[in-house]
């Protein structure tokens, strides 16, 4: 194995920092038109009139659409995942709001017009008379029975109610030496990565075919649903990906833009293109996190968890045809995460609201389990006086258990979780911290370390949606032995395209920089899912593995001809196949993948099917989605996870975090690449750190976003996030052929639970117990003022 | 309003016309056809437009184009065939490319031409140096380790 475990660098990248890459924005076409979107200012009203008169004569439009012309040309979205599927309520989306806005941002009108100053001053010339309606925007509110419907016609802003339930709850609650209740809440922030959403639709009158150019994870997917929602053959549809300036979830599903400047470069019959800007993504481009997690726990005095309660109420905004209410299914589904609880119910409330509806994002609702989980562990440490590792080294799934079915039907498939978790404790030097900590704080420092731990479930497959489970892909050798990989998986910037490239390289023995791998266009790739819950390589990287294996079957048979001797004999290592232990009977790949072409019929191929090519698809073995005896199902395949601790010093007079640093032991099976791997888990811990200290989407009472641009909703910077030491533990997967599991989401989940805890250890003088989120100075200056006053006792700041 | 200007981009003098309204980073793109310099916020947050203005980096949204008359003006795709040493690529590249200081690119221009200007004005950087030299330029995938790793390389291989 020449490449498959080395730290390759990414085969894309010296083409991207020299600036070469092509992002949507970045391709033009003649007599193209600019888009722009005109959004709802208010979060709940009616649609009374819009008066377009003034913008359609505005030099350089060419033409105004509202939601009535829409209505008529083409039909709702599909959604990514359709609630109802679930037991749960729906609404149709259509490209534009037809009669009512339900947020902030939603998009109500469009126009295309020459230039890129023409679409937005013809768009501010559109005049909507609206006609207010009640506002909710508290998911609590919401479910009251007093309160304001967004969809009357549910007559609950109640999405969607789901139970898991698994053994004898209430008898494990009566049983229990302790019994403790708690409420946590996590905000609202997103993914924002750094290009925009952005699409270019070419409707071409004479062959009556469209295509777009658009930044987005799935192409095949959004291709099916363009044909849907366009009433357009899928066959007169092509869909290409160019670069993405990074996704992290949010460009996985279709958005209304991408319909929409579809249908208006047909309308027009010239391309259209569309450039969203950063308030827009911030408003309407979709929102995550935001949930209160209720707890009731039953411990013994030796710190065994025999039972759990769980009540989540996610707040999901308005409901969109995208994925993101499926976020709070999931973080239901993955309760009780890593440890073995048999006594465990959760109840779930989807809720809807009048704020920006959410959209998948990196982490999924796992991170929101993982908090829960990490602070139920936390909470049982500290009523039972132990240590807060210690609680959950008792507590977890032991490595001799797996499979191991959870109550929701989540089948864990592998890991040692015991092991990461005490390995990580070594390398970070938690048993002798304690001395350390008393020495600073003896000099007025408030430094604290926590621990914490995230199971990230991957490769989601949903029943009846196109969130699937498998994944196919093509391997053609050329005749001058130039190796093409097709794959239905994308990359945004995660890099599986390098590793797929290792594996198949090593598959055939060839050099690396031999091997091409195209994504993104269903023009040339099969079918495939698209990049999502860490699933590219595992997946998508099997099935290229058994492509690459079926050609070189061919080729080796070839060569063992020409050799005269037997395929099994052969090694192929950088192009040269030879015979084992013989060095001078050797044969060129090259030469063989010339032969095959140019000589079927001559003696070393012609009992064999021409051509150097295959398309293979691979799926998950351990997916079930016909319900067990317990009615469970299971919808997650991979179960990569981290044990993490986190070092950090708080100034007690600011109330400003500094995350000193952050220690992780991390199993994704069989790592393919650790420079690539290590890449994803730090961005990872760098967006769940933004996300726990720096970024919020906060609304007014009205509805009204007060963080719609980067001044105000603010990324960490190289300054805010460390450098994060990263350990590697190897249990591979037994259900896939290389033992990968999902790499790459994972990271982002940990830094919840395991800095809240360390904060809570920094501050243990003062008695400051943390409940909600997002830990800006001045929230946590106040914890630190309500516990020195007494005034909480751990309540919430 | 339309506005005759003439600078100097990449090392070749240029007379174009613009609309006044049109910013410095849309003219580089829509009108140069530069499009290795990228727009992710337009309020001068990102740092993904950064190009070097009179040899010093600037956020290229934060300017009008009809303010850079008689300017020189850099982006990443003059600075590259510039900067060429030995090999296709400058050793900050290099350095980026060796410790994948990057995934999706996007932010990598702008960030490269700032750990240019950090290296010009500091050529041994401490860690809190470099971290705070590239302060303005976001970047959402990498979490910043490993272009601080690049950084620190180039600056050591300097000094050998």
């Amino acid at each position: 194995m020449a490449y498959i475990g080395s730290a390759v660098s990414g085969i894309l990248d010296t083409k991207l920092v020299a600036g070469k890459g092509q992002y949507t924005a970045d391709v033009s076409l003649p007599d193209m038109g600019y888009m722009a979107v005109v959004r709802s200012p208010y979060a709940h009203a009616r649609i009374i009139n819009i008066d377009t008169g003034a913008a359609q004569r505005h030099p350089g439009v060419r033409i105004v659409v509202t939601g009535a012309d829409i209505q008529q040309w083409s039909k709702p979205i599909p959604h990514t995942l359709n609630p109802s599927a679930f037991g749960g309520k729906t609404t149709d989306i259509y490209c534009l709001a037809i009669d009512r806005v339900h947020y902030v941002g939603t998009p109500v009108a469009a126009v295309v017009a020459d230039t890129r100053h023409a679409a937005t001053e013809a768009a501010n010339l559109i005049e909507v008379e609206y006609a207010d309606l009640p506002v909710v925007i508290d998911a609590e509110q919401a479910l009251e029975p007093d309160s304001p419907l967004l969809y009357p016609e549910w007559e609950t802003n109640e999405l969607m109610h789901v139970r898991f339930q698994g053994g004898d709850v209430e008898q494990a609650f009566a049983d229990a030496d302790h019994v403790l209740d708690d409420t946590l809440r996590l905000h609202r922030h997103t993914a924002t990565p750094l290009e925009p959403r952005a699409a270019l639709a070419h409707y071409d009158d004479r062959a009556e075919r469209l295509t777009l150019w658009v930044s987005t994870q799935a192409p095949h997917p959004l291709r099916t649903t363009l044909a849907n929602t366009l009433q357009m053959d899928e066959n007169d549809i092509q869909v290409i990906q160019p670069q993405v300036g990074g996704a992290f979830g949010v460009k996985i599903p279709t958005y209304q833009e991408d319909p929409l400047a579809c249908l208006l470069s047909k309308r027009t019959g010239k391309p259209v293109k569309w450039i969203e800007e950063r308030t827009e993504h911030l408003m309407a481009g979709g929102h995550a996190r935001e949930q209160t997690l209720k707890f009731s726990v039953a411990c013994q005095a030796d710190g065994s968890v025999t039972g759990l309660k769980v009540r989540i109420i996610g707040d999901v905004g308005a409901l969109a045809a995208l994925a993101g209410w499926g976020m709070s299914y999931v973080a239901s589904f993955v309760v009780p995460g890593p440890y073995k609880i048999p006594n465990c119910e959760v109840d779930l409330s989807i809720v809807v609201t009048n704020k920006g509806p959410w959209n998948a994002y990196r982490g999924f609702g796992k991170e929101a389990a993982s908090f829960l989980m990490d602070r139920v562990m936390d909470r049982v440490a500290d009523t039972v006086r132990m240590d807060r590792a210690a609680v959950r080294l008792k507590n977890f799934v032991p490595k001799d258990e797996f499979p191991y079915v959870q109550i929701s039907g989540a089948t864990l498939d592998s890991g040692d979780y015991v092991k990461a978790l005490q390995d990580v404790m070594d390398k970070a030097g938690y048993q002798t911290f304690a001395e350390e900590q008393q020495r600073l704080r003896d000099q007025g420092r408030h430094i604290g370390m926590g621990v914490g731990f995230e199971l990230t479930p991957e490769g989601g497959c949903i029943p009846d949606s196109f969130i699937g489970g498998y994944e196919g892909a093509t391997v053609r050798v050329s005749p001058s032995g130039q190796v093409t990989v097709l794959t239905g998986v994308t990359s945004p910037g995660s890099g599986n395209e390098t590793g797929i490239a290792q594996i198949v390289a090593d598959t055939l023995g060839v050099p690396l920089g031999t091997v091409r791998v195209i994504q993104g266009d269903t023009q040339a790739c099969p079918y495939g899912l698209g990049n999502w819950s860490s699933r590219s390589l595992f997946m998508g990287g099997s099935a290229s593995l058994y492509a690459a294996r079926e050609v070189q079957h061919k080729v080796l048979r070839v060569a063992a001809s020409m050799l005269e001797t037997a395929p099994e004999d052969l090694d192929c290592e950088q192009g040269r196949i030879r015979v084992k232990g013989q060095a001078d009977r050797e044969v060129a790949f090259n030469d063989i993948a010339e032969y095959v072409h140019k000589r079927a019929f001559d003696h070393h191929a012609f009992d064999m099917e021409p051509g150097l090519e295959s398309t293979r698809y691979f799926r998950m073995g351990n997916i079930h989605h016909v319900p067990d005896d317990k009615g469970r199902i299971n919808t997650y395949p991979s179960y990569p996870y981290a044990a993490c601790v986190a070092v950090v010093e708080v100034d007690v007079e600011t109330g400003v975090i500094t995350l000193l640093r952050y220690v992780t032991v991390h199993d994704c099976g069989t790592v393919i690449n650790p420079l690539l791997v290590e890449g994803q888990f730090q961005g990872a811990v760098a967006q769940g750190l933004g996300g726990l200290i720096y970024e919020q989407l906060s609304y007014d009472d009205n509805g009204q976003l007060q963080t719609g641009t980067f001044m105000d909703y603010t990324l960490p910077t190289a300054v805010e996030v460390p450098s994060v030491e990263i350990h590697h533990q190897e249990v591979p997967s037994p259900f896939t052929p290389l033992g990968t599991k999902g790499a790459g989401e994972s990271g982002v989940s940990s830094p919840f639970g395991t800095i809240v805890s360390a904060v809570e250890n920094a501050l243990a003088p003062f008695g400051v117990r943390i409940h909600d989120t997002p830990l800006t100075p001045q929230r946590v200056w106040r914890m630190i003022q309500a516990a020195k006053n007494g005034t909480n006792g751990g309540a919430d700041a | 309003m339309q506005t005759t200007i003439q600078l100097i981009v990449n090392n070749t003098p240029c007379e174009a016309t613009v609309d006044t309204r049109t910013l410095l980073v849309d003219f580089l793109r829509d009108q140069l056809d530069l499009t290795g310099t990228h727009l992710g916020c337009a309020t001068g947050n990102c740092g993904a437009c950064t190009v070097m203005l009179d040899g010093l980096t600037v956020k290229a949204c934060t300017i009008l184009a009809a303010d850079v008359a008689g300017s020189t003006v850099t982006t990443i795709e003059g600075w590259t065939q510039a900067a060429r040493q030995s090999g296709d690529l400058h050793p900050i590249q290099d350095a980026f490319v060796k410790h994948h200081a990057l995934q999706c690119g996007f932010c990598t221009p702008g960030m490269v031409l700032s750990v240019q200007q950090l290296l010009q004005e500091k050529s041994q950087p401490t860690e809190a140096d470099i971290r705070h030299g590239i302060a303005g330029n976001l970047c959402r995938c990498t979490g910043y380790a490993s272009i601080v790793k690049a950084v620190q390389e180039v600056a050591q291989t300097s000094s050998e």
